[in-house]
């Protein structure tokens, strides 16, 4: 390949280095193809692409064995890590094929655009919650789109294919510029033809934007002149230094202002660049995935359909036989049928698609319309699958393990040292203070660690029931490959908080979540202080209530959601959410309760038994009187209806008459009914151990209740009676000795007769009187208080 | 005028057919009367060049009947399926007599269509007397649509037994129907397909064997797109209906048909309008045509019984009537929806206190 070579004239070319400026489509699988072809073809001495030169140092990383795209350039500011900007590259990348083979033939190759380290740091400090966005918007602008509102300047190749009426960008590369190339015998010029028909075409394109569409705003455009001129004053430097053939690869859109530059004088170059602010910058590769490039995951600059490119890229030609060979393949893999002989129709019609609508060759949308009818029998459930699969694709990245440390490491490094919690391989045990801040910091940290798969402390279960004890035990252990976890989890964010945050609301978003995994997530979430996570879960939470139909799980669901109003240090805004959905689920548990409760198994009764406790006290935190009501309704349903378990209705008896909902009149008729003889005795018995249990003092306090369980017991017969015997003392066993002894005493008695309730008892008004002083201090009253 | 009470759709669009033909200048498939390019337009509506207004017949995607008409095209049979009431009948028909220019050849799926009816039968007098002829065979509407290179119908397959339908399958594969009584066969000339349609709702019926699906491309038809769409469909074919029953057009108001096609969308898409919050759908098909019949219901009960106008109270029992279809689970969904979504919006408590009436 290594020969001088004569080309067409073109350009007129500066008089000692030869320019070839080779314009691309940003992740273009056809512009790599043609830019292997040119940089064949020209042999240059010196390629240079657009990417920031912060990360010149970074180049001859990207040729180890290691490194497996899609990867990225992370380029940040040390002292504020969550400033900083991607770019990332994928196999198809021209950029990347470019630095590939600059790499294979030992050329020098240099990033050419505005440094990062004269644009971070410009813009004012954002509050943590909208970093990530920020981020993303962010590398939105670094590829080259200055205003969002001109499609035509994010990806003007892709305009003009539309223009020609294709939907597909990348076949029309390829019929338009390779299929013609090869037909064409491939001239030895050609290769360079191509970029030079693309530069005039830009050119055209870009008189006519600037001419035609108002002006983008005046930083934009500033901003902008200023990277064209730096990529200007690069060129010029490569040529200072002696190089005598030089390839530019740049975004089609630049490819006009690069070419020809001794037309642009240096003097007003220099006098753009002069003067601009700068930061220092630090650079770092991490591992890409195919889902972070594709416009569905919210990055502005990405592409609809990697999964499809890597196709292209991998096998260039007719792709329609081989994509539907791997939409076979995967639903196959899957367990859906996907015969062969349907494979050849969905190609028929892909082709009969493109005909009908004059394309010259089918694109994806052609592709996968007849793959949804032929291969998918209409189910749009399966073309997801191929969406997500092959279209989007799930490929993730590989970087060397000696790349420079991730700033998310720099973080954790730096909160380590705060913390003073050095990260020590063998285990240590470490109990935390909740009161204490740094305690506190650490449990936090650590909980966050844990959210992002870096199990480096575990903690201690049952350390922090109920949330009464404010110690946690941690054990403690650094392994040495958390290390490549957290170079994995910096595709979350930059600093530990973020990281989690984003990683939180992943967690939350994944399809397969449940109510129950979410109720977790809020727990954790609570435990990390990730308030900022709390709204997207609770957004989740609550349509997956919505569309659970098991009242178990969304009883489960509460109590942590009432500890995160009680205990959580979540903002106002974010607690009014966690309320809202609060309330969402009980009023679902309400007006299921009296469903989920017929017809189970004593087992599943005790489960439903404990939840209706734990939602009970949850009401009673919040006190809010319309739910309150509506719970003690659906209690009262339960309580009257046959088919439940004695266990459930005897709770909600006590419930109801604990909460004074029902009167003592009310209980007694409902117990009755449960201990009457024509009541099973094990039904009986389940009865009085789900309203007894906890607490008997109020059989001391009613006599009438009493009455009842005497009488019932007595009545019992013999089997009868050893058949609820275990039920009854497990019931009575709970209680306290006290309360047991005084039991003991009135049943050895057995009868009311012994015994007065207090309302029979006369109270002489004017001895009571007298204790009322004594007790006022008791009380800690004051005298007027008390009065009344 | 034709004094029938319901024309077919080749002899009602004629002219448009006709103008069709006549701009058509597209690569028309062998024995096509149209191009798929015209076809498709005249399904979507459009102006030709020599001006003549193509009413659509279809409103919705276009890629979808693109796809159909591409399907028809590469000789492969085309399945429409779709819940009820989402035009499959309506296109299948269109379909057949843009292509074919004849939408006769119809075989009615119902659990009682036999073989016979799908093939051929005989004239048995005929047959007792002359034995196996050409002339004592009777044709069936696919064995015609073979002979003659038309589109063939079959309407809901699914409800044809199963061993019914998979007669179609060496007619599909091989395109040839044999006569074993003559020892002879029909082959299907150029221009011959089928349309079938089916309801996805009840696909368990006679589910389609894995042979024969595999025959089929199939196209799902959608319940409406947008909420407007659906509102101007339900107005307007309740208005034509409600004419046929005597009721005044004023009876249902815009206002209350806006509420109940969106009770419709929400309960039937499991999302509430403005996308915030997931509810539980019911088991009924919740479609637009039982959105239709709600408004009629409503709009009876106010004009007979009521004050004239509609109200909540009118349209409440049977939007309840429509929504539970089971009495246990259904009326725990009704009931979530109405405490969570109902309740809560503004000028609905009139909605709310009347369906919890009728609870």
């Amino acid at each position: 390949m290594a020969r001088s070579v004569p080309r067409l004239p073109r350009e007129p070319v500066t008089p000692t280095m030869e320019v070839s400026v080779l314009g691309i489509r940003h992740h273009g699988p056809g512009s790599a193809r043609s830019v292997q072809r040119a940089l064949q073809h020209l042999c240059p001495d010196v390629i240079l692409v657009e990417g920031p030169p912060d990360a010149d140092g970074l180049i001859p990383l990207a040729a180890s064995a290691d490194m497996l795209p899609p990867v990225a350039l992370l380029i940040y500011r040390p002292d504020a890590p969550s400033d900083s900007v991607f770019y990332p590259f994928a196999d198809f990348s021209p950029e990347w094929q470019a630095i590939r083979y600059g790499l294979e033939a030992a050329i020098p190759i240099r990033f050419m655009d505005l440094p990062q380290w004269h644009q971070l740091g410009q813009k004012p400090e954002q509050p943590a919650a909208e970093e990530t966005e920020n981020d993303e918007s962010e590398v939105e602008t670094e590829k080259d789109a200055p205003t969002p509102t001109i499609s035509v300047r994010v990806d003007p190749l892709r305009a003009i294919a539309e223009a020609a009426g294709y939907s597909d960008c990348e076949r029309w590369w390829e019929l338009m510029v390779e299929q013609r190339t090869a037909a064409d015998g491939g001239a030895e010029d050609h290769p360079m033809a191509v970029f030079d028909g693309i530069t005039e075409l830009m050119r055209l394109l870009r008189e006519h934007t600037e001419a035609d569409t108002e002006q983008p705003d005046a930083a934009d455009a500033e901003r902008e002149a200023r990277r064209e001129a730096w990529m200007r004053q690069t060129i010029r430097a490569a040529e200072k230094e002696g190089f005598k053939r030089c390839a530019v690869i740049c975004g089609a859109w630049h490819a006009p202002a690069l070419t020809g530059i001794e037309k642009v004088k240096v003097k007003d170059d220099s006098a753009l660049l002069k003067g601009l602010p700068k930061v220092k910058t630090a650079a770092a590769w991490t591992p890409w995935t195919h889902d972070r490039l594709a416009v569905a995951s919210g990055y502005g600059a990405g592409i609809d359909s990697p999964g499809y490119y890597a196709a292209l890229w991998k096998s260039p030609g007719d792709i329609a036989v081989r994509w539907m060979s791997h939409c076979a393949r995967l639903l196959r893999d899957n367990e859906l049928e996907a015969p062969t002989a349907s494979v050849i129709e969905a190609v028929r019609l892909a082709e009969t698609l493109t005909a009908m609508r004059e394309r010259p060759a089918p694109g994806l949308d052609e592709l996968l319309e007849a793959a949804l009818a032929v291969l998918c029998a209409g189910q749009t459930a399966q073309l997801e699958l191929i969406q997500r699969e092959l279209v989007i694709g799930t490929t993730l990245g590989k970087t060397p393990d000696d790349t420079p440390v991730a700033p998310l490491q720099q973080d954790l490094s730096q909160q380590q040292k705060r913390l003073r919690m050095p990260p020590e391989v063998n285990r240590k045990v470490l109990d935390l203070d909740q009161r204490k801040t740094t305690d506190r910091d650490r449990s936090i940290l650590l909980s966050r660690l844990d959210l992002l798969n870096i199990p480096w402390g575990q903690l201690q279960p049952g350390a922090r029931t109920g949330n009464s004890t404010f110690h946690e035990i941690w054990n403690l252990e650094w392994r040495p490959e958390f290390a490549v976890q957290v170079i994995e989890a910096s595709i979350w964010g930059n600093t530990v908080q973020m990281a989690a945050i984003a990683r939180a609301i992943g967690l939350a978003n994944d399809k397969t979540s449940t109510v129950s995994s979410l109720a977790k997530l809020t727990g954790h979430i609570e435990m990390a202080d990730l308030p900022e996570a709390v709204p997207v879960i609770m957004e989740r939470l609550r349509n997956a209530a919505g569309v659970s139909s098991d009242i178990g799980q969304l009883m489960d669901a509460i109590p942590p959601l009432v500890n995160t109003i009680r205990y959580g240090s979540v903002r106002a805004k974010a607690s009014d959410s966690v309320k809202d959905v609060l309330e969402g689920l009980l009023v679902r548990v309400c007006i299921g309760l009296q469903v989920a409760s017929m017809g189970i198994n004593t087992d599943a009764a005790k489960q439903l038994y404990t939840r209706i406790i734990t939602v009970d006290q949850a009401v009673q935190i919040l006190s809010e009187e319309t739910l309150t009501t509506m719970w003690h309704e659906a209690l009262q349903r339960t309580a009257d209806t046959h088919s439940v378990n004695g266990l459930i209705t005897g709770r909600a008896c006590r419930l109801l008459l604990d909460q004074g909902a029902w009167s003592a009149t009310d209980t007694e008729q409902r117990m009755r009914y449960a201990l009457s003889p024509a009541a099973a005795p094990q039904d009986s018995g389940a009865w009085a151990e789900g309203f007894l249990s906890g607490s008997g003092l109020l059989l001391l306090h009613n006599d009438s209740l009493w009455q009842l369980i005497d009488s019932w017991i007595s009545g019992l017969s013999l089997d009868a009676f050893e058949a609820v015997l275990p039920l009854v003392r497990r019931t009575f066993g709970e209680f306290p000795s006290g309360e047991r002894r005084q039991m003991g005493e009135r049943a050895k008695t057995s009868g009311a007769v012994a015994f007065s309730s207090i309302s029979t008892v006369r109270v002489d008004p004017e001895r009571a009187a007298l204790v009322l002083p004594v007790l006022r201090r008791i009380l800690g009253l004051k005298p007027q208080e008390a009065v009344g | 005028m034709s004094s029938v009470l319901r024309e077919h759709a080749e002899s009602q669009f004629a002219s448009e057919l006709s103008a069709l033909a006549a701009c058509d200048t597209a690569e028309r498939p062998p024995n096509w009367k149209l191009s798929p390019r015209a076809v498709t337009t005249y399904l979507l509506g459009g102006k030709l060049d020599d001006g003549t207004e193509i009413v659509p017949k279809y409103i919705g995607s276009r890629r979808l009947m693109e796809i159909a008409v591409a399907t028809l095209a590469t000789d492969r049979a085309l399945l429409l399926l779709g819940v009820p009431g989402t035009a499959k009948t309506w296109v299948a028909e269109h379909l057949a007599a843009a292509i074919s220019g004849d939408s006769t050849l119809l075989v009615q799926g119902t659990a009682g269509v036999s073989e016979e009816a799908v093939r051929y039968g005989w004239n048995y007098a005929r047959l007792l007397a002359e034995g196996p002829s050409d002339k004592a065979m009777v044709p069936g509407p696919i064995m015609k649509a073979m002979a003659e290179g038309k589109i063939g119908r079959v309407e809901e397959l699914t409800r044809i037994p199963s061993e019914v339908q998979d007669s179609l399958i060496t007619i599909l594969s091989e395109k040839t129907l044999p006569i074993p009584e003559l020892n002879s066969e029909v082959q299907a000339i150029s221009g011959f397909n089928i349309i079938a349609t089916a309801n996805d709702r009840d696909r368990g019926v006679n589910e389609l064997s894995g042979a024969l699906k595999r025959r089929f491309n199939t196209v799902v038809l959608p319940l409406p797109a947008t909420f407007e769409e659906e509102v101007r469909i339900v107005e307007q074919r309740s208005r034509e209906m409600g004419r046929a029953l005597r009721l005044p057009a004023s009876a249902a108001s815009i206002e209350e048909i806006r509420r109940i096609v969106m009770v419709f969308r929400e309960l039937r898409s499991g999302i509430t309008v403005d996308g915030k919050t997931r509810i539980k759908v019911p088991g009924g098909t919740m479609s637009t045509a039982e959105a239709i019949s709600v408004v009629n219901n409503g709009a009876a009960l106010a004009v007979h019984f009521g004050s004239g106008a509609i109200t909540a109270a009118d349209i409440a029992s049977g939007l309840v009537g429509a929504i539970i279809k089971d009495p246990v689970q259904d009326k725990v969904v009704f009931q979530e929806y109405l405490e969570t979504v109902v309740k809560e919006r503004d000028g609905w408590r009139d909605l709310y206190r009347a369906c919890r009436e009728n609870l």
